[in-house]
């Protein structure tokens, strides 16, 4: 383990690699600012960008980008309390207070030494529990994917929120069909083609993600008349205070920081739970362990309430490469994003990808590490101006990303069908989202649909056609039941919420 | 009509469309026979996916409350949405035509326009230096390819 760690530092820490972690890190950071583009949209936009490079600086690259969107969320949650992603929803509750009594600064300074030791800690989790599941992995059979990828599947839509399960279920139902658009692998037939030779490949994954994050919600934008520059510029115009903050309150935090960042990790490594789920639940967790005067700061700028969900938010982002670079199954809409761009670079995620490509493996690890310091230690002090770049107007802002997002995908195919598809599906994903349904579930259908449906064959070809195969072997029965259970939480959750909520639930 | 009804009709429509287009999924002589064949995982979808919608729809139907599509497309910008729209659809059929500087100058600029700016100093000055300076990155530094266009071509040069 520990020459994989030395190797992976020894890729990580060339020169060019240390500045694609910076350049990653304040695109990442600048992107995920922009509310409604997270993690998933800035990697997205990232990924045409980094073909031409050597996988281990594309990835490296790509850390800096998932860090650093995930801090510019936060960023936008506390200075406009417009949360960039759902996973620092949580981060506004305490955070926007703080910033409105003119500690804008503390409040973010808490946020990155929050979210810097969330995601340490995970680190360090990762490197124990990654390669032991990766070991136990490789004894896993088609069956046991299948099993383990509809539990991925069921679980993103099982912790949606109340009342929007069966629509994130249906939303994995089309992002699964969409996957089958092309050639069937096993039999060379074409399926829903049309005839047209552009789709015989199937749909571009790169193309689906920028459309229906990256366009669809720049889109949004406009059609809800969001505008981020004057929220932005009335945010930054005060100024944002000192960054520093005393011993008592480092002493206040670091409980906290420990309980969420264990909480945090084992929230993320469950598939389709994610930072969202983590950070909600370390919000809340901790204002049950606090005293009942503190408890009534939380809501009103308290310290322990905004770096609780910070923490436990960075530490699920770490834990939700568990199950991508083990089992190859993302958990989460990033994550399925970040199999794309690993797969497009031609690195494999699995439990081979340990044993057969060690360098890969650990410099993925290291590099997330790296992208959490350098986010420390460069990209904090330059907040209030990466801020200001925010208040950019949206006229220039919003045609910018529309372009960057089709250039990115047509550089990859050059194709102008590709363009005309990304348009088609960019509406349709306004259409949805105006219903309510939710993009994240469909993306994670649409990158497991091939795999799940190769299982399949396998499995059934094996069992001569017969569905035993889900029973009759003890570890797939396992994974089959949990995803039972997993679809039953929330019905169970609807059951109990009416008592809940009548005792007062609140936050 | 609820918002809640009207979006699980609408997939719901879409389901049965990809059900009928996956009933014509070619197949070879005596594969029908097979355990898994190219059709087995579209049909289940479409089972899953009408099963899904009508518990959407009969859960709207039975709450009847939430916002009406009225209320949904209400005080919504569709007209700069649509502009927008219209606008990378037209940058997608005019980028081999007129070439990527070109294409992607009149795009932003036109996509700048339809959002509120007007002067036209402004309007060129943030388009023409930030796609030149793209270009230069593409094709002189990183050495990716970019349409150059027909223009020239029809000019006889």
């Amino acid at each position: 383990m520990f020459e994989g760690i030395a190797s992976g530092l020894a890729t990580a820490l060339t020169p060019l690699n240390l500045l694609m972690v910076f350049v990653g890190c304040f695109a990442g950071t600048f992107i995920g600012m922009l509310p409604g583009l997270g993690p998933i949209s800035a990697i997205a936009l990232m990924i045409p960008i980094t073909y031409g490079f050597d996988p281990a600086s594309a990835l490296i690259l790509m850390a800096g980008v998932y860090y650093g969107a995930i801090f510019g969320g936060s960023t936008s949650s506390i200075l406009i309390n417009a949360p960039g992603v759902a996973g620092t929803v949580a981060t506004s509750f305490d955070g926007y207070p703080l910033a409105q009594k003119g500690q804008a600064g503390k409040a973010l300074a808490i946020a990155a030494y929050s979210s810097f030791s969330g995601g340490t800690i995970a680190a360090v989790f990762l490197l124990v529990a990654a390669p032991a599941l990766a070991r136990v992995a490789l004894s896993f059979q088609s069956s046991d994917y299948f099993a383990l990828m509809v539990l991925g599947l069921t679980a993103v839509s099982a912790f949606a929120s109340r009342g929007e399960v069966a629509k994130a279920l249906l939303m994995t139902v089309v992002g699964l069909m969409l996957s089958t658009v092309g050639t069937d692998l096993s039999a060379g037939v074409q399926r829903f083609t049309f005839g047209r030779i552009d789709l015989i490949d199937g749909i571009s994954f790169l193309l689906l993600a920028m459309a229906t994050f990256a366009l669809s919600e720049a889109l949004m934008n406009v059609l809800k008349r969001d505008d981020v520059g004057e929220k932005a510029q009335a945010a930054t115009r005060g100024g944002m205070g000192s960054l520093k903050l005393s011993s008592k309150e480092v002493g206040e935090i670091v409980p906290t920081i420990g309980r969420s960042s264990v909480l945090g990790f084992i929230i993320g490594v469950l598939p389709g739970a994610g930072a969202t789920i983590a950070s909600f639940l370390a919000y809340g967790m901790e204002r049950a362990v606090s005293s009942e005067k503190r408890q009534k700061e939380f809501g009103k700028g308290s310290l322990r309430g905004l770096a609780a969900p910070e923490t436990a938010n960075n530490a699920a982002c770490t834990g939700s490469f568990v199950p991508l670079l083990t089992l190859g199954i993302p958990g989460s809409g990033t994550t399925a994003v970040m199999l794309g761009a690993l797969l497009s670079y031609g690195v494999q995620p699995g439990p081979r990808l340990y044993t057969e490509q060690p360098a890969v493996f650990w410099s993925v690890i290291v590099s997330m590490y790296l992208g959490n310091i350098i986010l420390l230690i460069l990209n904090l002090p330059l907040i209030p101006y990466i801020a200001r770049l925010l208040s950019v107007p949206k006229p220039f802002l919003i045609p910018m990303i529309l372009f960057f997002s089709l250039i990115g995908v047509y550089l990859v195919s050059f194709n102008t069908f590709d363009i005309q598809l990304m348009v088609v599906f960019a509406v349709a994903a306004i259409v949805l989202r105006l219903f309510g349904f939710p993009m994240a579930p469909m993306i994670l259908g649409f990158i497991l649909g091939k795999p799940m449906e190769d299982n399949l064959r396998r499995a059934l070809t094996i069992s001569d056609g017969s569905f035993s195969f889900l029973w009759e072997r003890p570890l797939t029965l396992v994974i089959m039941v949990a995803t039972v259970l997993v679809l039953a939480t929330p019905l169970i959750r609807g059951i109990l919420r009416p008592r809940v909520s009548a005792a007062g639930e609140g936050g | 009509m609820r918002r809640d009804t009207l979006g699980p009709l609408l997939v719901l429509v879409f389901c049965f469309g990809y059900g009928a287009f996956a009933l014509q999924i070619g197949m070879f002589p005596g594969q029908e026979n097979e355990a898994f064949t190219p059709r087995t995982l579209p049909l289940g979808l479409t089972a899953l996916g009408i099963l899904f919608s009508l518990i959407l729809i009969v859960q709207s139907l039975r709450a009847d409350d939430g916002p009406t599509v009225g209320e949904m497309v209400r005080g919504l910008d569709w007209g700069r949405t649509a502009a927008l729209v219209v606008l990378m659809a037209l940058y997608g059929l005019l980028i081999s035509p007129l070439g990527f500087l070109l294409a992607t100058i009149l795009f932003l600029i036109a996509g700048f326009f339809v959002l509120g700016e007007r002067r036209p100093m402004v309007l060129l000055l943030a388009a023409i230096p930030l796609v030149v300076a793209f270009w230069a990155l593409m094709t002189r530094i990183l050495g990716i390819y970019l349409e150059p266009g027909r223009l020239p071509e029809l000019f006889g040069v």
